[in-house]
């Protein structure tokens, strides 16, 4: 059947919704509430520390941003801080889940304590707003959820032990909720983004420029195809699962291409 | 909250959420009476969109999803097989995942005539009597669809089709060239805007016309209902004639229940489990089963599935639901069925599917590792088939006492079964299958079955109504033989199965039985008062 005027698409959905970033005011954080913001959404900021946030704010304007203090590390802070922004703002339809902490310390340097800190930052706020804004996308069964993450889970680097794990669990996270949920949500789209090495406090000083990333950020943010459910995008391109070699021998026997993977059409070259 | 319910003397508990469930208490509500339903499954949120996944086997998975958790134990043709059913527990039942394929059956189906002899003798209550709820159901479920033109009887209430697309035009035309008579198939969706025809999905909105959407939610809206999810009953406890108390337990905690009257509408594979699960020593054998016959007579359809290529493609092409026919419906002497479009295209995904059930009640069932073979065919099916439209044809199936319902001691909430295959179905079914090939001539089309399938989505006969005490459950109207106040709302009634889906006469019966329970509250009223 096609789809008539008086029906409101799921993009509609997502664009009247309100966007939620966390760890807003540092980081790439900053830039991706700019550049939402710049793409029409109307931005709540989460973080830790309402300086960098009101800092965020002064280059949006209250139009279009609002702020919360808010640590993701503890999950009853952050139910609250949701219900709040529904009541005040309305719906949550996108939520980047972009905070995260990375100390830079020698296994024999953290304690188990300062570990699973992390873990509770990384891993923890990842669940604790996935479980806060699932609420309403169930109702509606239309929402985004973006998942920044980082391939540091494959071959983990010295001192960096915490955040290797957490963000690989945060990975896995992405797949669990896949799994529980794409067949029943198709239009709930869940992925993973991982924006490159930046020159951010937590990037490498000759990283990408955050802004540039953010850009391409804000626009998967807001790309809502079901078919992204499950997809990781690197910087401003898909990567794809790799295919067995079964599978590869088949395409060629078949005479057929492999999937090719797509690209952020409107961010420009890197 | 639950506590207050269980407190509280309904007019009515409907046990079950399905096209039955979900019709009797909507239309009890609507007259005014209190209805209690309990669904054994949960009521999940409303904008869920899945299909009935058989490859997902995790029970908790399935729970969540709306599935019957564990699979069915099959003894068929003496062998043992154990697989998952298309059979829904959830609010709405197996419902929310049928394709809203609304089609009436025939005066035959129902009625003795020297013509057309009746291998029942005919049903305690004939076509006539039938029709106005018919007519009622097809308005309350907003089905569309055109007449069938072989038909001689007065024509069903429809709503206009969607327009057909330029291939299932040139289809339709292309079977009229064969001399069949093709038409629009009756079905409840009423495409709202942006409806996505979910045929096989939970419709996310009250669009798809299921028991849910047509039954469970607009008797809450009347303000007389209430809904138990995830509360699975275990025993109908009965005191003389009468149940009395409706034993059920809801996430660990045991809850009674009381009403005047108790519908079951659990389903034909579930109702007949609940009644021999309810014994006592006044009952020994289970309530309303002093003739043994509870759980016997199961029938099922039988599936011919075919794929048939259109004679020239169209741009349009997209699969289609919209074509029936029921040119075989009754030929010979002999009763068939109707044929209609499954409304898919021959994918991968459902070919793997096919043939995985079939793998799976095969000899080769045991060796797991072949199963990942059926794979290499499926390929090259969709090679070989392209943009081939897949058609089912539904053969009746006749009662037989020892095809049958049991109750699994070990495991009360097993769907087991027994069946085998009677001579005269395989002679039919062979003959079933010439007519659909003869009369497809000229058209390429393939069978994809080579053994008989039943349809475990169509289960029916196991609590057959009837005028003998002695030969049926149920009275003729679905009461229960011997228990005043229990009634029958589901497929379980029907003493044969048709060649049609049975969803529209259930939603029919539903209708038909809440009259006579209304009836008899009112009648009672003063009595009691």
């Amino acid at each position: 059947m096609t789809q008539t005027e008086s029906m409101i698409s799921p993009d509609q959905i997502i664009r009247r919704g309100i966007a939620v970033v966390t760890g807003a005011g540092t980081g790439l954080g900053r830039p991706l509430s700019v550049e939402l913001a710049a793409k029409g959404m109307f931005v709540v900021g989460l973080g830790r520390h309402e300086e960098s946030l009101q800092e965020t704010a002064s280059l949006i304007g209250p139009e279009q941003f609002s702020f919360k203090v808010v640590d993701v590390a503890e999950p009853s802070q952050v139910i609250t801080v949701f219900e709040g922004i529904a009541a005040e703002f309305g719906p949550v339809t996108v939520l980047v889940n972009n905070a995260a902490v990375y100390p830079r310390r020698d296994f024999l340097d953290e304690t188990p304590e300062s570990f699973m800190q992390s873990v509770n930052v990384n891993l923890g706020g990842v669940v604790a707003c996935t479980y806060a804004v699932l609420g309403h996308m169930t109702m509606t069964g239309v929402g985004r959820i973006l998942n920044v993450a980082t391939f540091a889970d494959i071959a983990p680097m010295p001192a960096s032990s915490a955040y290797s794990v957490s963000k690989g669990a945060a990975r896995i996270l992405t797949r669990s909720l896949v799994a529980d949920l794409s067949d029943r949500f198709p239009e709930i789209v869940i992925s993973d983004w991982m924006p490159g090495a930046l020159d951010t406090r937590m990037g490498i000083s000759d990283g990408l420029d955050p802004k540039m990333s953010a850009r391409w950020g804000a626009e998967l943010a807001l790309w809502h195809d079901p078919s992204l459910t499950g997809s990781i995008f690197e910087r401003d391109r898909e990567v794809l699962p790799p295919r067995s070699l079964k599978r590869r021998m088949l395409d060629k026997v078949l005479l057929r291409k492999g999937p090719a993977p797509r690209s952020l059409g409107q961010a420009p070259e890197a | 909250m639950i506590g207050e319910l269980a407190n509280k003397d309904w007019d009515v508990i409907v046990i079950g959420t399905g096209m039955g469930g979900g019709t009797v208490g909507r239309r009890l509500a609507e007259k005014g009476l209190s209805v209690l339903f309990l669904e054994r499954g949960p009521n999940g949120p409303r904008a869920e969109q899945q299909t009935l996944d058989a490859e997902m086997h995790d029970p908790m998975a399935r729970t969540v999803r709306g599935y019957w958790p564990k699979p069915m134990h099959a003894k068929i043709n003496g062998r043992n097989s154990e697989f998952f059913g298309p059979v829904g527990a959830g609010v709405g039942g197996t419902s929310v995942f049928y394709a809203a394929a609304l089609e009436r059956p025939e005066r035959h189906d129902l009625d003795h005539s020297a013509d057309r002899p009746h291998p029942t003798g005919g049903w305690p209550v004939g076509y006539d009597q039938f029709q106005p709820y018919y007519e009622r159901a097809e308005k309350l479920f907003h089905v569309s669809g055109q007449p069938d033109p072989l038909s001689t009887e007065r024509d069903p209430l429809l709503a206009d089709p969607a327009s057909l697309t330029a291939g299932e035009q040139a289809l339709m035309q292309s079977l009229r060239e064969n001399g069949l008579n093709p038409y629009q198939g009756h079905m409840g969706v009423r495409r709202k805007p942006g409806c996505k025809m979910c045929l096989g999905f939970k419709c996310p909105r009250a669009c798809k016309m299921d028991g849910r959407s047509a039954g469970v939610e607009p008797a809450l809206k009347t303000g007389k209902a209430a809904l138990i999810d995830k509360c699975v009953v275990q025993n109908l406890h009965a005191n003389g004639r009468r149940i009395t108390n409706v034993e059920a337990v809801r996430e660990g905690v045991s809850l009674g229940f009381r009403a005047r009257v108790v519908v079951l509408a659990a389903g034909a594979l579930s109702s007949p489990r609940l009644l021999l699960a309810s014994t006592s020593e006044q009952q020994p054998q289970g309530c309303a089963n002093e003739n043994g016959l509870v759980g016997k007579n199961l029938m099922f359809h039988l599936n011919e599935v075919f794929a048939l290529w259109p004679k020239k493609r169209e741009a349009d092409d997209i699969a289609t639901k919209a074509i029936v026919f029921r040119d075989h419906y009754y030929a010979n002497n002999r009763r068939y069925g109707v044929v209609q479009a499954m409304g898919i295209d021959a994918s991968y995904g459902e070919i793997v599917y096919f043939l995985n059930n079939i793998f799976d009640r095969s000899i080769l069932r045991h060796v797991k590792p072949l199963r990942a073979l059926t794979r290499f065919p499926a390929m090259a099916a969709v090679r070989m088939f392209g943009n081939a439209k897949i058609f089912t044809g539904i053969l009746e199936d006749l009662p037989y006492e020892s095809n049958r319902v049991l109750l699994d001691e070990n495991d009360r909430d097993v769907l087991r079964f027994q069946y085998d295959f009677k001579p005269e179905l395989l002679q039919r079914r062979r003959e079933f299958r010439k007519l659909i090939r003869r009369s497809l001539r000229g058209h390429r089309h393939a069978f994809l079955g080579l053994q008989p399938e039943l349809n475990f989505g169509h289960p029916c006969g196991t609590l057959k109504f009837g005028a003998d005490p002695k030969t049926s459950v149920l009275d003729a109207n679905c009461r229960a033989h011997g228990v005043e106040n229990l009634y029958v709302a589901d497929s379980s009634f029907m003493p044969t199965s048709f060649g049609v889906n049975p969803s529209l006469t259930i939603a029919a019966n539903a209708l038909r039985v809440a009259d006579r329970i209304a009836a008899d509250i009112f009648n009672q009223q003063p009595l009691g008062s």
